[in-house]
């Protein structure tokens, strides 16, 4: 868990982040989102202590990150940039081994946690381990940045706009791809972005903030639903209001009996995608299977609108 | 069509050679003759220079070496033809000195002449070429040196060349050739690895400095403005001082003028090579790397060994290549005021309007700078190997 309190940078007469508080539960995602100026950067830096706060604290597992060496608190907390920053010079072995070298770690066993970070993000050890970064496509480097930041177990994993440099498809695989690892090992994230999909497509929690101060700090749904100022409203974006609703709801959560004919659907998919497909083969509903195919039910259009309006 | 029109069309900096080749053969002599060491001496043409088989190996060598510069693309047969060409024409002059100068005639003397220097460079040139074109890898470039000062050691230890009135001059005085050898290069690597030691730090500093930085680097630009002479003379004051009232200073040799002031000045030159690469590689390394090395926790000392200079190594070397070329050939001032090295033949020669004296400090000045260059660039590449393809 990571409690941010009254944190605060100013430099001179300007001030970057301006009082903000917030908290992520332990195994959640925390996407901070806002125009680029808004001071998410500075905020993330803030929590490894790249920047030091001007005023406020932040505590990490209840403990004053203050009150913890620099360097040992960065051992602790992953840390992943837009272009990753991978060490040109060394292997990715060498680069995923980075945080357990400094922490000294036994030979064998960083050797072990390489190989199981390596397949874990489906990267083949036998033919990725020697090789340089200059040698990988955008999203294997992407994959190394990650795997290099989890190195250590960190608790928390603080990622900068992570997905930046990446075009749209791999993008949209690199997040379900951290999704899932996220899921398994439970690790607490703090993600900065100014792409409002992926804060929507990530987030179990939404920190918007604006010129240094957070306006909110809420769920995906709550942020469309109740927005706290017409900045978020606007951020939010008015026109893509029910779209984004529909896709924080799975298709199993809106499930109705019965029967339809059609391609069917699964169970795990969102709403947004179900009625993407509705509108494409001109359906008015379509049969909904679980992941092992077997018939579950059918979702309709009518169901569907039911999900996407404000009030209902 | 278009392969044949190619295949016959002729090479640029071949025809270059070619000509170059054609105006040595015909035009120029090939070498001199003087009747003792510092009258003015006449020039003996090729057919005139070398018995008739002799004259027959270097013009079939020569034209061989020009078609092939001029019509044939293939680097490895064009390097093959300058090397031909250069194993004929070097043991030719010295067969040469022995021809041309009458038997037991002591003071004669026999030096290449301008065909010979045509020749010699065409040749040169065309291997350079070559070897460019070949894009060798670093380690057959270290061995094609060593191959090349294995070739002029056989040369030079055969006494093919004993006859030339540059081994001559040499033979008169090959203990102080040696003496000043060791201190030429005393002089010009000794201040290369000062400045190496002083400048990489203070490279270090100006890269986290800002204000040392531009200091720093104005400072080292006008002291490479100061002509090398002036520097002389401007260090004869203080070092002069130092060796009147420092007993130490005295005691280790240091005086105005002599070796002291030469090697402070070389080390005031090659300080700012090595300080401008230092910061500039450093400052090369991407903000996103160190960065994250940062946010990973690494120290200021582990980033600096670990990330920054290895990275900048490649850039940081091409500083001390600069460095280390220029102090070869600019030791050779040290000897006008007495500090040594080749200049001595340099302005011994100029003195006695010796022209072979001056070619006997000239020559191992430039072929040690030449090494020195092949040298750190292979250095270089092998260092840059290992950020880009080590697999």
């Amino acid at each position: 868990m990571i409690e941010i309190e009254r944190l605060t940078k100013r430099y001179g007469a300007t001030t970057v982040v301006d009082d903000v508080s917030f908290r992520v539960e332990e195994g959640a995602i925390a996407v901070v989102v806002g125009t680029s100026g808004a001071g998410k950067s500075t905020l993330l830096r803030m929590i490894n202590r790249l920047v030091a706060p001007s005023a406020g604290r932040v505590l990490v597992d209840g403990e004053d990150t203050m009150a913890i060496p620099e360097d040992a608190l960065r051992h602790r907390i992953g840390y992943v940039i837009q272009g990753y920053g991978l060490f040109p010079h060394r292997t990715v072995a060498e680069n995923i081994a980075t945080v357990p070298r400094l922490l000294g770690w036994e030979k064998r066993r960083i050797a072990a946690r390489v190989e199981e970070l390596l397949d874990l993000f489906q990267l083949d050890p036998g033919e990725f381990a020697q090789k340089f970064p200059h040698q990988l496509s955008g999203g294997q480097q992407q994959r190394v940045g990650v795997a290099r930041a989890l190195a250590a177990k960190p608790a928390l994993l603080l990622m900068d706009e992570p997905f930046g440099a990446l075009d749209p498809v791999i993008r949209s695989r690199a997040q379900d791809d951290l999704l899932a690892i996220q899921r398994r090992l439970r690790t607490t994230v703090v993600l900065v972005t100014h792409d409002m999909n992926e804060a929507f497509h990530l987030g179990d929690r939404i920190a918007v903030m604006d010129r240094g101060r957070l306006l909110q700090y809420a769920s995906p749904g709550e942020l469309l639903l109740r927005p706290a100022e017409a900045f978020v409203e606007q951020l939010v974006g008015t026109a893509e209001r029910p779209f984004r609703l529909l896709s924080l709801t799975k298709v199993g959560e809106a499930l109705e009996p019965g029967h339809a004919e059609g391609e069917p659907i699964l169970l795990s998919a969102t709403l947004r995608d179900a009625l993407s497909q509705l509108v494409w083969l001109g359906r008015e509903a379509l049969p909904v299977v679980d992941a092992a195919g077997a018939p579950a039910g059918r979702i309709s259009i009518a169901q569907i609108l039911r999900h996407g309006r404000a009030l209902p | 069509m278009a392969s044949l029109r190619a295949s016959l069309s002729l090479d640029r900096v071949g025809a270059v050679i070619a000509v170059l080749i054609g105006v040595a053969l015909t035009a120029a002599p090939f070498v001199t003759y003087r009747a003792n060491r510092i009258v003015a001496g006449e020039g003996r043409m090729l057919a005139d220079a070398l018995p008739p088989a002799g004259v027959a190996a270097v013009v079939l060598a020569a034209i061989a070496a020009a078609a092939c510069a001029a019509l044939i693309r293939r680097p490895a047969i064009r390097l093959a033809a300058a090397a031909l060409g250069l194993c004929a024409v070097f043991p030719a002059v010295g067969v040469s000195a022995g021809f041309v100068a009458p038997a037991g005639n002591g003071f004669a003397r026999v030096s290449p002449a301008l065909g010979f220097w045509l020749l010699a460079l065409a040749f040169a040139l065309l291997a350079a070429d070559a070897l460019m074109r070949l894009r060798l890898g670093p380690w057959v470039r270290l061995a094609a040196l060593a191959a090349a000062g294995a070739a002029i050691a056989l040369l030079l230890l055969s006494g093919a060349w004993a006859d030339l009135s540059l081994m001559k001059e040499y033979a008169g005085r090959a203990e102080s050739f040696w003496r000043e050898a060791r201190q030429h290069l005393w002089l010009a690597l000794g201040s290369t690895g000062v400045a190496c030691l002083v400048g990489l730090p203070l490279g270090m500093l100006g890269h986290r400095i800002r204000r040392l930085r531009t200091a720093l680097l104005q400072v080292l630009n006008i002291v490479q403005t100061i002509p090398s002479i002036a520097l002389f003379g401007i260090l004869i004051a203080p070092l002069g001082y130092l060796a009147a009232h420092v007993p130490l200073a005295a005691a280790l040799g240091i005086r105005g003028i002599g070796a002291a002031p030469a090697f402070v000045a070389l080390f005031l030159y090659s300080l700012l090579p090595v300080v401008a690469n230092t910061i500039t590689g450093l400052g090369q390394v991407p903000a996103a790397v160190t960065d994250a090395a940062r946010g990973m926790g690494m120290s200021a000392r582990q980033r600096l060994v670990e990330v920054e200079l290895p990275l900048a190594l490649p850039v940081i070397l091409a500083g001390i290549r600069i460095a280390l070329v220029q102090n070869l050939g600019m030791a050779t001032i040290a000897a006008l005021i007495g500090g040594g090295g080749f200049g001595t033949f340099v302005f011994q020669g100029i003195g006695q309007t010796a022209i072979d004296l001056v070619l006997l400090g000239a020559i191992p000045t430039v072929a040690l700078s030449f090494a020195a260059a092949i040298l750190l660039d292979a250095l270089i590449d092998l260092t840059q190997r290992g950020a880009h393809d080590r697999d």
